[in-house]
């Protein structure tokens, strides 16, 4: 597969969407339920047909709004939300229904039974097979006529969370040693950020970003993006010469076009460009936090803290103030961190949030 | 959503919520055909304007009616009171032997009413099997079966299954949480069955009591046979013996009116109804020990099965011995039998045929069509024979008259009729199939005459053959329709059975019974087998 591009304004689900995926890559399509990712895949896939713009499948184009190749002939794989799982027919068949008239099949079926370790529940029916067997079997099917690219659609959903990261990475595994192209929509950021090679950043029909993981956490190309993403903190600041001046400090910019010279910006700070101390005299200097949430995850401890003028800031405790929780004060340094900042103006059109409240200091915006 | 000026939009396929025109133009014709006869009988009824009514103002009439909604309301009654439990022994009780009562309690639904009630007549005259068994206990003679009682205890033994069906299907899919937490909350065990239970299954038990309830009013050849008098058999007579059309029609609209207002009715009080609300995993309810209920539960179940099941065949047993010492009569039997299969077959084959497109309709385009066509289709069942037959002569007689008494237009009425049967039961295979199921089927490659075959044909399987079985059934005992509609020397089993019923030869009986029995006893298996009926 040497390249797909597609593109297609369309007023609804997609606004002039282009998308290109390398042969052998993972690509993660993330976004809010109703942004226009599944929507996507369903045009990739030839179930819908695009308004305006193109879908080529290793340089062939398969479709445009005057010519449509149908689904059975684009050699695209799908591996739906609900599974779709043949329900007549045993795991096994299912795998073999895509290549059943080839004649290697057989062999086939077993090699993906076996990738997938199925290989001793291959004669039972889809309803009596768990949903991490059912997943498997999906992949398998999906796999198993080689195609081009295989589209997944929020393929973990219906997962527990344990069995959700294992299938995870042993998809990812799966993906990569067959060197197969993947396109997969998800709106879970975490299992974008580990499963795919490249993540595109999807909201009300448009792409906002594509990059690769570390990219879209560190330089996030809007607001939307970097709250979308882990946990932000994003700081009012003033943005002169390729610096943001911030109420932590002069922060030092990635991007520097970003910041056109004088503006008022906002700075993304994440978590642990922060480093905390217990305040030393109980919290009576003026750039005293107190602590107000603690976030325990097993491998870090996020401290939610409150400053006197009601800014609130996401922090991760150092190994030190570990034992901090409510109701304790502490101060805050930032780091030597480079990070983005993103002008006002643009900030606030792009998501659309309410001005602040006069006398209040605007600026702190967190999610996860 | 963003709105932007190319105002272009995305269609899709399979998913889209509107339906391909093919769907609309076959429900258009579906409806067309259910509603013409029936507003051709409301003008029948209206074109003479005050002098054609007359009849219903006659206090005949009233009286009529009174019989009418005594013999609904007191089946119903019946019905319920003997249904119910039986739905709830046989699904949440330690019952001895459950499958096969399960079974047992089932199977009357191969019994046509009529049958049922001429072999009462027998069984029940004065030299009748009955009578010899009672007369050593000092008693003279088997009470009548005649009249009001015979009448009620017939339709109540015919209507019970369906009571049965509904409320079992409600019960069996009804998780055990809202009982467990009725309990937890300080309930004891029969309070939580009246506010946990009884709430989520009055749905179904209000479906199965519309059902017994439409059967008794418009029921014909039992109440006829037992000599109790209502707006059916008015109806008949009006048009056989005094050959008076305007006074049948309008007897006719009456009768239909009152079916299509209970049904109205029924499902007003069904929308305010609760549903169940499904969260996790359902867990299979508990199962209640009977203990020494035990006995008297079982009495019951026996007590029915011998009623409905046993009383008949032994009955009809009696006529076959003393018929075959007098000849066979098989010959006429076989002709009347082929008769019955050519309607049976044809309208199981045509109602499967026009179901299928319309269960997809139903099942995977909601809106208001399919609802339509839908309620239609119901309204049309809930209309009592009679009604819709004397609707059909009319139309046929008056309109088209190329189609009167012929074969086509038997099968074509017995199908529609009954078509939303077949609907029902291709609606869950349908439901089985999404989208997605035919879209993988064909990004794996396959054409779409090739889902067709290896995907969508295997799946809706159990469906087609369910949607047959329960047509062909209903049309095997349809008696109204045949009697009125079929054309010259067409005559099947079930007509046989009302002619020698209505003469009492219950020589001639006999064979006809016979077969009428075993074929519908085969497809009641084929359903129970399948799951249509759970058993």
């Amino acid at each position: 597969m040497s390249g797909m591009t597609k593109a297609y304004p369309a007023a609804v689900a997609l606004d002039d969407v282009s998308l290109e995926l390398e042969a052998g890559t993972v690509l993660a399509l993330l976004g809010p339920s109703g942004c226009g990712k599944t929507t996507c895949l369903r045009l990739i896939a030839g179930f819908e047909r695009p308004d305006a713009g193109t879908v080529e499948i290793d340089g062939r184009r398969v479709a445009s709004p005057t010519s449509m190749v149908p689904p059975e002939r684009r050699r695209v794989g799908l591996v739906f939300q609900d599974l779709a799982l043949f329900p007549h027919l045993t795991a096994r068949q299912n795998v073999a229904y895509g290549i059943r008239r080839d004649p290697d099949a057989v062999v086939r079926t077993d090699e993906l039974l076996e990738l997938v370790g199925l290989a001793t529940d291959a004669e039972r029916l889809p309803h009596e097979l768990s949903g991490g067997m059912q997943q498997r079997v999906a992949l398998a099917r999906a796999l198993a006529p080689r195609p081009s690219v295989l589209l997944l659609d929020e393929p973990f959903s219906s997962l527990d969370q344990a069995m959700r990261t294992q299938l995870r990475s042993e998809v990812r595994q799966i993906l990569r040693e067959a060197r197969q192209s993947a396109i997969f929509v998800t709106h879970d950021q975490a299992e974008a950020l580990t499963v795919a090679d490249r993540v595109a950043v999807m909201t009300r029909g448009r792409i906002l970003q594509v990059a690769a993981p570390e990219i879209i956490y560190a330089e996030p190309a809007t607001p939307f993006v970097a709250t979308f993403i882990g946990i932000s903190n994003l700081v009012a600041a003033d943005v002169r010469a390729g610096a943001a001046s911030t109420r932590f400090g002069l922060v030092r910019l990635i991007r520097s076009a970003v910041g056109d010279d004088g503006g008022h910006a906002l700075c993304l700070l994440r978590p642990e460009h922060f480093s905390i101390e217990e305040a030393p005299d109980g919290g009576a200097s003026s750039d005293g936090w107190e602590v107000i949430d603690r976030r325990f995850s097993g491998s870090q401890i996020l401290l939610e803290l409150r400053a006197r003028d009601g800014e609130r800031l996401w922090v991760e405790a150092g190994s030190r103030v570990r034992h901090l929780g409510s109701g304790d004060r502490v101060s805050v340094r930032l780091r030597d961190v480079e990070t983005v900042a993103f002008m006002r103006r643009s900030a606030g059109a792009q998501a659309g949030r309410q001005t602040p409240a006069p006398g209040k200091l605007p600026v702190v915006e967190r999610t996860r | 959503m963003l709105t932007s000026p190319s105002g272009l939009r995305i269609r899709t396929i399979a998913s889209s919520s509107r339906p391909p025109a093919a769907l609309l133009v076959l429900a258009a014709v579906v409806v067309v055909l259910a509603v013409v006869p029936v507003a051709h009988l409301g003008l029948r009824a209206l074109e003479g304007g005050l002098e054609t009514l007359q009849p219903l103002f006659r206090a005949r009439t009233l009286e009529l009616l009174i019989s009418t909604l005594a013999l609904g309301l007191a089946v119903t009654v019946g019905a319920v009171g003997l249904g119910l439990p039986l739905a709830w022994l046989t699904t949440r009780t330690d019952l001895p032997a459950r499958r096969a009562w399960t079974i047992l309690a089932v199977t009357p639904l191969a019994m046509p009413s009529y049958l049922l009630a001429f072999s009462f007549v027998a069984a029940s005259a004065p030299r009748g099997w009955l009578a010899a068994l009672l007369e050593p206990l000092g008693m003279t003679a088997a009470p009548s079966s005649y009249g009001f009682g015979g009448a009620v205890l017939v339709l109540t033994l015919t209507t019970t299954p369906y009571v049965v069906i509904s409320v079992r299907a409600s019960l069996a899919r009804l998780d055990s949480a809202g009982e467990e937490a009725a309990r937890s909350l300080g309930s004891g065990p029969w309070a939580a069955a009246r506010t946990a239970i009884l709430p989520v299954i009055l749905p179904a038990l209000g479906a199965g009591a519309l059902l017994a309830c439409l059967y008794a009013i418009s029921d014909f050849g039992a109440v006829s046979i037992l000599r109790y008098d209502t707006l059916a058999t008015a109806i008949y007579s009006q048009y056989r013996l005094s050959f008076d059309r305007s006074a049948a029609s309008a007897l006719a609209l009456l009768l239909l009116l009152m079916a299509l207002s209970l049904v109205w009715a029924e499902g007003r009080v069904r929308g305010r109804a609760a549903r169940q609300v499904a969260h996790g995993r359902r867990r299979p309810a508990r199962v209640v020990a009977l203990g020494r209920w035990r006995w008297p539960a079982l009495g019951l179940c026996a007590a029915l099965a011998a009623l409905s099941l046993l009383v008949p065949s032994v009955t009809i047993a009696g006529w076959l011995v003393s018929g075959w010492r007098r000849g066979p009569q098989l010959w006429d039997a076989v002709d009347a039998l082929s008769d019955s299969l050519v309607l049976a077959f044809g309208a199981g084959l045509l109602a499967v045929a026009v179901a299928v497109p319309l269960s997809l309709l139903v099942s995977h385009f909601p809106g208001r069509t399919a609802t339509a066509t839908e309620r239609l289709l119901y309204g049309l069942y809930a209309i009592p024979g009679i009604s819709l037959a004397l609707a059909v002569v009319s139309l046929t007689l008056n309109v088209l008259p190329a189609l009167y008494q012929t074969l086509f237009a038997l099968v074509l009425a017995v199908a529609l009729r009954f078509l939303i049967q077949s609907v029902g039961a291709l609606r869950g295979p349908w439901l089985q199939i999404s989208s997605h199921t035919l879209e993988a089927a064909r990004s794996l490659g396959e054409r779409p005459p090739g889902v067709l075959r290896s995907i969508t044909l295997p799946l809706l399987k159990p469906g087609l053959l369910g949607g047959f079985a329960v047509v062909f059934l209903s049309a095997l005992k349809e008696l109204p329709l045949t009697l009125l509609l079929a054309p010259a020397g067409f005559s099947t089993l079930a007509t046989d059975l009302w002619d020698a019923a209505r003469e009492a030869f219950y020589g001639e009986a006999a064979v006809p019974a016979t077969l009428l029995l075993l074929v519908s006893f085969l497809s009641v298996g084929l359903l129970v087998r399948r799951g249509d009926v759970q058993a």
